[in-house]
Order: C-alpha cells, then structure tokens, then sequence
C-alpha cells in the first residue's frame, strides 16, 4: 500500500512515540480463566487479549474425532467493544481466516499423537486491538498451551514487522498497520527455530522483505522472554531455590 | 554420566545434553534431551524427566480414580472421571457374567450422581478407559466431604509410602480416599476434624513443588515433629510421575487407607 | 422453539446431601449465608477504546462490558428517543459447557433480561440523545462478553452494564452542512437511576441469593428482580421449570428491594472511584 502521508516524525518518533527498533510494552499474566485448563491475559501495547485452552477433552460430536491423533479447535473472535467502530457480534471472514492461520501456527508445537481422541480447543478473544492482535494472540494461546500442562516441543512467538516512510520498523500498530507501507506478522518456535506463521500485507523488495523478517524474528525471540517470565511467576514464583 | 542440575522448565528448554534416556514429559532432539512442559526436571541413572505442575488428568491402567456417574446405557454405566474421556463400567462387573437387562436394575445399584472409587482395568489409545469396582475398597462413596485438586499434585499429597496423606488422616481423625485423577473425598466424625484436613489438602496442592512442605504442614495440624518419618530428604520433590513415554510400573500409586495399606 | 434439555452438569449426590445439610443449617457450602451476595468487585474504563466499559467480578463469574456510540435511525414510534441495544456473549473461554455458535435460548433470554431492567428502569434518559427528531439519534451500544462462569450470570451482566453506562463518556455529535460530525468533545451520560439486579433461587424449600454454578446445577426455580433507586421493581424474570409461592414472590421482592440498595450504594462508590 502506498502511504499517504508521513508516520514518523524528524526526530524519528512513531505515531505512539516508539522508535524504529522498539516494541511496544508487552504483559503476560498467566492462570486468568478460572473455568479454563490454561489461560493468559496479554497487553501488546493496546491490545487486550485473552487466551484460553480447554484439553485434552472430549471430542464433540464423536464422530470428529481422529484415532491417532487429537484435532484443534481454534477461535479467534473480537468482541463488539474491541475496534474503533464497533463491531457485530457476527463471526466475520477476516476472524475466519486468522482462526485458520493461528491454528496453524499453533498446530506444529503440539503433540498431537499424545492425545489420540481427543480434541485441544484453543479459544483467542480480542477484548481491545490495535493492530498485531493476532500476533499478541499467539503469543497468549502458547502460554495458555503451556498452563494447560499439553505436551508442546516448543513455545511459539509471534511478532510482526513492517515498512513505515520507506523504513523498516518493528511491531506495527494500528495506525502504521492501516496506513503503512507493509505489515508482515510472523510466528516462530524460538529454540527450534521454525516459524509457523508468515503473511505479508503491501509492497517490500527482497533487501527489505529480508531486513522485515529478521527484526520480525527479534521480536519474536523478546516477546519469547515475556512469555518465559510470566510462566515462572506463576509456577515458581514463591520458591526461593530448589533443594539440590 | 554427568549429574544434571534440578531446574525449572517450560516447553522447549533443553533439560540435558548428552546420552539420556527420555522419560516422562521430554523428547530427544538431536543431542538435546527437551522438556515438553512446566514442570522441575530430575535425572538419574534410570533416565532424565519433567515431573509436570500442570494438565489435566489422562489415564492410566491400574490407578484409582473417584468418579461420577451420568447415565447409564443398557450395558454400562458413563462416568466421569474428570478427564478427557468418559469412562465406562460394564454392568457386568457388578451383575456378573449372565447379567441381563431384563431381570438387573442398573439404576438401583448406581444411579446418577453417584460417586463411586473404581480402578481403571482397560485403557489404550483406541478406546475410552474401562472401570472395575470388583477390588478391596471400590465401589459407592456414600458419605463424606468430596474435593478436587490438581491431578499432578497427588502423588505429593500421597506421599513416600503414603506418609503425607497418612499423617493428615491420622492428625485430623479422617479417613481420605484419593484418585489419582484428582478427586478426593474425605469422612470423619466431626466437621472440624475434616476442615482440617481439607485445609492441609489445599495447602499441599499449592505448594507442592516446594521444600520443607512436610514439616509446614506437620506445623498446621500440630504434630510433634520427632516420632514421625521426615521424609523430606533430598528426593523432597515427590511427585513421582510415570506418564506418557514411559510407564514406569514399579513406583508407588493408588489410594492408601489409614494403615497404610491399598 | 424451546426444547426441555437434559442438564450438562450433573452434581455429585456427596455434594447435593452436604448441600442439603448445610443449607437446613442456614450456611450454604462455599460458607455463605442464605441471602448473601459473594464479593463483588468492579473495575471500569478497562477498554479505552470504547466510551465506557466495566469489568465485574460477582465470585467466579466475569463479565465485560463496552459501550460504543453511533448515530442512527431511531427505532419505530420511538421518533424522539435515542436507541439503546444491548447484547451479551457467553464466550467459549468462559466454561467447559458452552459450544461456540449463535447465541441459545439462554443467552438470548439473558441479553433481553438485562435489557429490560435498564431500559425500564429509564436509566438513560433517551430524550437527550436526539440529534434530528425523527431522523437522526445516538445509538448506545452496550456489548457484554462473559469470560468466566460461575453462575447468576444475571446479575454480574446487569452489574457490568450499569458500571459501564454510568461512568462513559459520551462523545457530542452535531450536525453541520447535513452530516453528522463528532465533534472531539465528550459529555456526561443523562443518568437517572441506578437499577439493581438481585437473583434468587429455590432449591428443596430454601431460597438462595446469588448462586454459583453448583447452585444453580440444582435448582428447581430461579427469580431475578430489578430494582430502581426508588425502590420500585422495575423489572422481573422467573425461569426454570419449578414454582414459588406467593409469600415466597413478595419475600423474595422484599430482599431483592433491600439487597438492591446495598449493592447501588456500592455501585455508585465504585463508580465515583473510578472517575
């Protein structure tokens, strides 16, 4: 998309005051949903995000169920309140298309033959977005993935990156997100080192697309440290040392 | 083999490197033994593990489990054991072989909402687990106080050869039936004997994972510390694991009655 | 069509027989008394986003609530009233029971329960938010999500509507050249009362207040009543297939009344706090 007008100022301030390299504050707060097997609530700048898994449960109706393996369930869904102009409670194409997409973002960290049968219902549920919410959704469903004791080969990050005045930034917010040059959200298994979520949204040529992912991956692997510290708060946060 | 240090994990952090053998809730990458959950590792010459803090109870033959029942079909009855399968009791378990729906009532012998302590004789990756109540001590729960914790807490609750759970019975004057899915019902002759009980209950199932919990709780129900077995030695974390990989049939599971025996 | 339905949670009969015991004995099991509401806690302007909004916590049970504002067409023979139209989700994160899909008859029945109670109630005076007598008027958006749940889902929705409604700001549209602009300003809502959710239900012979998901599991009849700051019952539901009495009724309305004015005293605290 080509910008209409400029989105960083002479002093290299963004719309929210953020440098080209900064990401937004991020807090993860583990255990939320009482009901839930696992849950978390994340802030990504604005956006407010929770995430909850049921599972292993049962698969309803039987007849879904797979013998080797458990299937997925996932929902991305924002509430009316979340966007600027509200939204109808409807299901919309767009959420039907990131349900998908973090769905298979999500899939590839899981288990799956570990729970034959059964079903992992991940649940994402946008209370407030501003741009990167289904980054920060990710983000939220691992560490949910990971309170609800399911078998994972590894956390799963995500961040996104784009162009802004012909520069690569960061961690797009709303505004860059819909008047910016390029958005490219990305997830990524950061001790395996895969990623699992890759779209691109505008124009970059191959220097930038290659500059785009790799600060893409950086914020990955910052919003993996924030994932990481929330867990440990929650699990071992009182315990001064483990007896040797 | 070099003596791996006990640490917290969370999915993906390498636990070991070396010739491990992965055991419960770790898988091997390269050279690289991984944990696959939250949890405190623990190597030793059987092989490397995470002994889980969190997930939901998946079953395993053989454990002792307190479940509910919710119907029945005309051949058994489904009952939940706070799982993510259905169990099911064949009739004939309790009819016996020539059991017949015609002349045995299933819903005089269980009805709905009945809780029941049964043993899991069949499971496997194909079908939903199969109860028994045909043991020692199975069968209806019909009184008591019914609680539920974290499945990945009771073998700390039950502690080495039972002495955790043991000590709460015999300090509160209850009588504690655990399944190992979590469920837990506690009966006694006066109410302030059970909140008691209940109370160090939930205190074991937060701070499970923590040192010196044996005599925090010895602290709670007032027990003189000497004459009993201090079993906080350097294997404190008692939360013996056998899930998943591999199934480890000789440690200690199950329910234990206030003598000490299964 | 509305189907009979076999429950989705089955209570252990441990649990119901300690239930029955306690409750004869004037304590329920998470040690409450009879007519005790669970702590209630409020926090408002949680989504910044919208103009208003409410995060209550009644026990277990959360609920969200967002306020946005549009301009609109009024709605038939309501020419000189703003429009109102509040809705309610139970979402999918918020209970092992529910099955993401349109809403059911539950969660219909709720949205309009509440609804009504603050529309009755004439909360907002609706007359202040005309732009174009006929044409043109504010519409009040008040959305709900429930994000956990144990129970009286009611109340804690009525409860986050309300927080919600009372502390937003407005924002102020005008009209010029024939369109309608937002002018950047914001205004206090026109409020006039604060109705007051209290729900009761009937287990055996007891009357409960505020259940919790257990309760609720084994009750035989359910009564929500709203009040306003007046004391007036503005509003009533009855649900559930059991029945009350007449002494029952008017006992129930007499508690719902008293109960009410505790919880709006609270109300307007937490609100005044918030702002």
């Amino acid at each position: 998309m080509v910008q209409n007008r400029s989105l960083i100022d002479e002093s290299g301030k963004r719309s929210d005051g953020r440098i080209i390299d900064e990401l937004r504050e991020v807090k993860i707060k583990v255990g939320i949903i009482r009901n839930a097997d696992g849950s978390a609530l994340i802030e990504f700048g604005k956006n407010k995000i929770i995430s909850a898994v049921y599972g292993p449960r049962e698969v309803h109706p039987k007849h879904m169920a797979l013998s080797d393996r458990c299937v997925i369930r996932c929902r991305y869904h924002m509430s009316p309140f979340s966007t600027d102009t509200r939204k109808s409670p409807a299901p919309s194409r767009r959420e039907t298309e990131i349900s998908k997409v973090i769905r298979e973002a999500l899939e590839p960290a899981v288990m799956l033959e570990d729970y034959p049968r059964a079903a992992i219902d991940i649940f994402i549920e946008v209370l407030q977005a501003d741009g990167g919410s289904r980054c920060a959704g990710i983000t939220a469903a691992s560490v949910a993935l990971a309170d609800a004791g399911i078998n994972m080969r590894d956390m799963v990050s995500a961040c996104a990156a784009g162009k802004v005045d012909d520069k690569i930034v960061i961690d797009i917010n709303d505004t860059e997100d819909k008047e910016g040059g390029a958005d490219m959200p990305v997830a990524y298994m950061p001790n395996l080192k895969k990623i699992t979520l890759l779209q691109l949204d505008g124009e970059l040529n191959p220097t930038e697309f290659n500059t785009c992912l790799e600060e893409a991956i950086r914020g990955c692997l910052k919003v993996y440290e924030i994932q990481r510290s929330s867990l440990i708060e929650k699990y071992f946060g009182d315990e001064k040392g483990l007896k040797e | 083999m070099q003596e791996v240090k006990r640490k917290y994990v969370i999915p993906g952090d390498i636990v070991a490197e070396g010739n491990f053998k992965p055991l419960g809730n770790v898988f091997r990458n390269g050279n690289s033994i991984v944990a696959t959950r939250i949890g405190i590792t623990e190597s030793n010459k059987d092989g490397t593990k995470v002994i889980p803090l969190s997930g939901i109870y998946f079953p395993r033959v053989n454990d002792i489990v307190i479940g509910k029942i919710l119907d029945h079909s005309s051949l058994s009855w489904s009952v939940d054991i706070n799982s993510c399968f259905s169990a099911h009791l064949p009739a004939q378990d309790i009819f016996g072989r020539d059991f017949s729906p015609a002349h045995d009532d299933m819903g005089r012998q269980l009805s709905t909402g009945d809780v029941i302590a049964a043993r899991i004789a069949i499971f496997d990756r194909t079908r939903d687990p199969i109860l028994t109540i045909q043991d020692k001590d199975l069968g209806k729960i019909p009184t008591g106080e019914l609680l539920k914790i974290s499945a990945t807490r009771v073998p700390r609750l039950i502690g080495k050869r039972g002495s955790m759970i043991q000590t709460i019975e015999q300090a509160s004057s209850t009588r504690v039936t655990i399944g190992q899915n979590g469920i837990i019902v506690v009966s006694g002759k006066d109410k302030e004997g059970i909140n008691l009980a209940i109370n160090a209950i939930h205190i074991v199932e937060v701070e499970a994972h923590t040192s010196n919990l044996t005599q925090r709780i010895k602290q709670l129900l007032n027990v003189p510390e000497s004459n009993i077995e201090n079993d906080d030695t350097q294997n404190n974390h008692e939360m013996n694991d056998d899930k998943v990989i591999s199934n480890d049939n000789g440690k200690e599971i199950g329910m234990v009655n206030s003598d000490g025996t299964k | 069509m509305s189907l009979s339905k076999k429950s989705t949670i089955i209570v252990e009969n441990l649990r119901k027989k300690q239930m029955r015991e306690s409750v004869s004995a004037g304590k329920r099991l998470d040690e409450r008394s009879l007519d005790e509401i669970r702590p209630l806690e409020i926090e408002i302007d949680v989504i910044k986003k919208a103009s208003g909004s409410a995060w209550v916590k009644l026990g277990k049970t959360e609920v969200i609530a967002g306020v946005k504002v549009e301009t609109g067409e009024p709605f038939e023979g309501l020419e000189n009233s703003g429009a109102m139209i509040i809705t309610a989700e139970v979402l999918p994160i918020a209970s092992p029971h529910i099955e993401p899909g349109p809403p059911d008859e539950e969660t219909i029945e709720l949205a309009r329960v509440v609804d009504r109670g603050v529309r009755e109630s004439e909360m907002l005076d609706l007359s202040k938010l005309v732009l174009v007598p006929g044409k043109i008027v504010y519409t009040i958006f008040v959305d709900c999500s429930i994000i956990n749940v144990d129970g009286n889902l009611f109340d804690a929705t009525s409860y986050a509507v309300v927080s919600a409604l009372a502390s937003c700001k407005l924002p102020v549209f005008e009209i010029k050249d024939d369109k309608v602009v937002d002018t950047g300003k914001t205004q206090e809502p026109p409020i006039t009362t604060i109705p007051v959710s209290i729900t009761t239900v009937k287990i055996g012979d007891y009357l409960l207040m505020d259940p919790n998901t257990e309760e609720e599991a084994c009750m035989d009849a359910r009564l929500t009543i709203t009040t306003n700051s007046k004391g007036s019952i503005v509003a009533m539901q009855k649900g559930m297939k059991g029945y009350f009495t007449v002494d029952e009724v008017k006992g129930i309305a007499e508690k719902a009344r008293i109960k009410g004015e505790e919880i709006r005293v609270k109300l307007e605290g937490l609100i005044k706090l918030g702002k």
